[in-house]
């Protein structure tokens, strides 16, 4: 009845292997699976087809007629006009650089401290622990308002280096798990050969070790990149103008607010949504590892 | 490249210490600081010290123009708000977002994990398409539905005006206010559920469903004697980082209704907010923020529990 037994007729084998894979989960009759996965994929896929066939309508299309169900493909030629009526390319500028400062901070802390929990007995490894698995239970809203007032004293407001210094200190517990994690699955013997070699430890773990880990820093890359690209909260907060602003805070700035054509902003925010769509489907098996691992161990 | 370099000052320390083996016992014994304290100077720094200073100005009365100038008024930002209403209704708020996100986001996404474990034509196509909404950063998911959602020419009221229904202010009504930003957060979260349930899934040896099958057992007999118990643990981890992220999100309610409509989405997060950047009553906010992080604690609290008993029944 299934699609796994229709395959069976042709390749016995085949069929054979991928029911040990995934046996016996017949929960739903076909029909009943049918309607609930159309269900889920229209739930889920609906709001950015939207946000695509927004982005190519005409703005006089967009209010007080219905708006066509299919997208104008045609207008696709004419998107960069339609993007100019935003500064969207100097916000992503600046979210690229806000982002990218952040994931090459965070990720320098996390290797050392990953390497550390891994692989040294200390004195205080449990409160060392114990601070990197706690931080990331404080909510960013309780921490903006002291960390404002701390930046004000220090002058680091409005600007980008204050905006990345605040973000690390969010994405930063995440990555050392992450890492601490790859490092641990790692055979110490391989160090060990390393260091009767008499190679310094920072060499190991910079020319050994972190070759080694490199699928896991880039799957720590990738999410504290799109935290960083995704933070809207301190950047919010901590910058007022304009020209600084990342993408978050400036298409922020257009919501519910009617004066820049509709479809401008959505090219703009489908423009924002689109590079992160893309990594987070390459990685998003790492990024769940990574997570539950850093969350639950603790 | 840019990690070695800003890793390569300790080498030259080390290659010195290394000249003088008498001291090489007691390298061994400070490096390991040496790699962790970056991090944990850095958190103390950003995390700890701001979380005390938060809580020593929630004893304060401290404009937001002047944040390091407050003048001490002891208990009374707390006296004040365990008295009024406003903070009680955003507790409520609070409490209900959470519930109502965490319930739907864990049902449908565990749903959708045992839908997807089944092998079909199209799996990695239904599946990813599941999954986009949670890479789609927040600020153009409050976009879209902000849209969707628009009183007069959302697509929202146009199916429903198909059904007969005329148009709702689906974000400026207090009866929809919260209906809305609890399904724009649904839509949002529920596919990492999915994703971390459906790992799960995959993890159970099939050995366990041929087993049961072989007893003749039925569908629902063999989700509760194999699927559910093993899978329970992952659906609790995963139910308690909801409900953490639900009390603390931000973005998507302050984007679609600022709090309102008259004041039903104002939860403690979106209420910090307002009290420090629009009342400009640093003091009142930390002192929300603070009761707001007791509310986390006690969910974590609460989960260490029920992990414990489930432990001490297992055993």
């Amino acid at each position: 009845m299934t699609t796994q037994e229709a395959q069976a007729t042709q390749h016995p084998e085949a069929a054979h292997k991928r029911r040990l894979k995934a046996p016996g989960q017949r929960n739903f009759s076909k029909p009943v699976r049918f309607i609930m996965l159309g269900a889920l994929v229209l739930f889920s896929g609906f709001p950015l087809y939207w946000m695509l066939n927004t982005a190519l309508s005409q703005d006089s299309e967009l209010y007080g007629q219905a708006q066509g169900w299919w997208p104008h493909w045609e207008r696709l030629a004419d998107f960069g006009d339609v993007i100019g009526n935003v500064p969207i390319f100097k916000w992503l500028t600046n979210s690229v650089v806000i982002a990218g400062g952040t994931t090459l901070l965070s990720l320098v802390f996390a290797v050392l401290a990953g390497y550390a929990l891994s692989r040294f007995k200390f004195h205080g490894k449990g409160a060392a622990g114990f601070l990197l698995f706690a931080t990331q239970m404080l909510p960013e809203a309780l921490l903006v308002v002291p960390i404002y007032a701390l930046f004000a004293s220090l002058g680091l407001l409005n600007g980008m280096g204050g905006l990345i210094l605040a973000n690390v200190a969010f994405t930063m517990p995440v990555s050392v798990w992450i890492i601490k994690g790859a490092i641990d699955a790692i055979p110490y013997e391989i160090e060990e050969a390393a260091s009767v070699d008499g190679c310094p430890r920072v060499t190991i773990l910079s020319l050994v070790l972190t070759p080694l880990i490199l699928p896991s820093v880039a799957a720590a890359a990738v999410i504290n990149f799109f935290d960083g690209w995704n933070e809207f909260l301190l950047a919010k907060t901590f910058i007022a103008e304009r020209d600084l602003w990342p993408a978050s805070v400036g298409l922020a700035s257009f919501v519910g607010q009617y004066l820049t054509s509709l479809n401008s902003v959505m090219a703009a925010a489908l423009l924002f949504t689109l590079p992160a769509l893309v990594f987070f489907l390459l990685v998003q098996r790492r990024i769940v590892s990574g997570l539950t691992a850093g969350s639950v161990k603790g | 490249m840019s990690l070695r370099t800003s890793i390569s000052p300790p080498t030259g320390v080390q290659d010195q210490i290394q000249d003088a083996p008498s001291r090489h016992h007691m390298w061994q014994r400070i490096s390991p600081y040496i790699y962790v304290g970056p991090a944990v100077i850095y958190l103390i720094v950003f995390m700890i010290i701001p979380v005390v200073q938060g809580i020593q100005l929630s004893f304060t009365k401290t404009p937001l123009v002047k944040p390091d100038g407050g003048t001490g008024v002891g208990l009374e930002n707390y006296s004040r708000l365990l008295s009024s209403p406003q903070f009680y209704n955003s507790l409520g708020a609070t409490i209900l977002y959470t519930a109502a996100t965490v319930l739907f986001a864990v049902l449908v996404g565990a749903g959708a994990a045992l839908l997807l474990n089944q092998s079909f034509k199209g799996r990695t196509i239904v599946r990813a398409v599941i999954t986009f909404p949670w890479a789609v950063p927040t600020v153009a998911t409050a976009l879209i539905f902000s849209w969707i959602f628009n009183r007069s020419d959302g697509v929202l009221n146009e199916v429903v005006g198909v059904l007969g229904v005329g148009q709702q202010g689906w974000l400026v009504d207090p009866k929809f206010g919260m209906a809305a930003v609890v399904l724009t957060s649904v839509w949002k979260v529920m596919p990492l559920v999915m994703l971390v349930v459906l790992a799960s899934l995959q993890s159970i040896p099939s050995e366990l469903y041929e087993a049961t099958r072989m007893d003749g057992a039925g569908a629902l007999e063999t989700f509760k004697a194999v699927t559910w118990p093993h899978i329970a643990p992952t659906v609790r981890v995963v139910t308690l980082l909801m409900t953490i992220w639900s009390i603390r999100r931000f973005e998507i309610i302050y984007l679609l209704t600022g709090g309102g409509p008259v004041d039903s989405t104002n939860t403690l997060v979106v209420n910090v907010y307002r009290q420090a950047f629009s009342n400009q009553e640093l003091g009142r906010a930390a002192a929300i923020g603070a009761l707001g992080l007791v509310l986390s604690l006690l969910v974590t609290v609460v989960y260490f529990m029920i992990e414990r008993r489930n432990a001490v029944k297992e055993a």
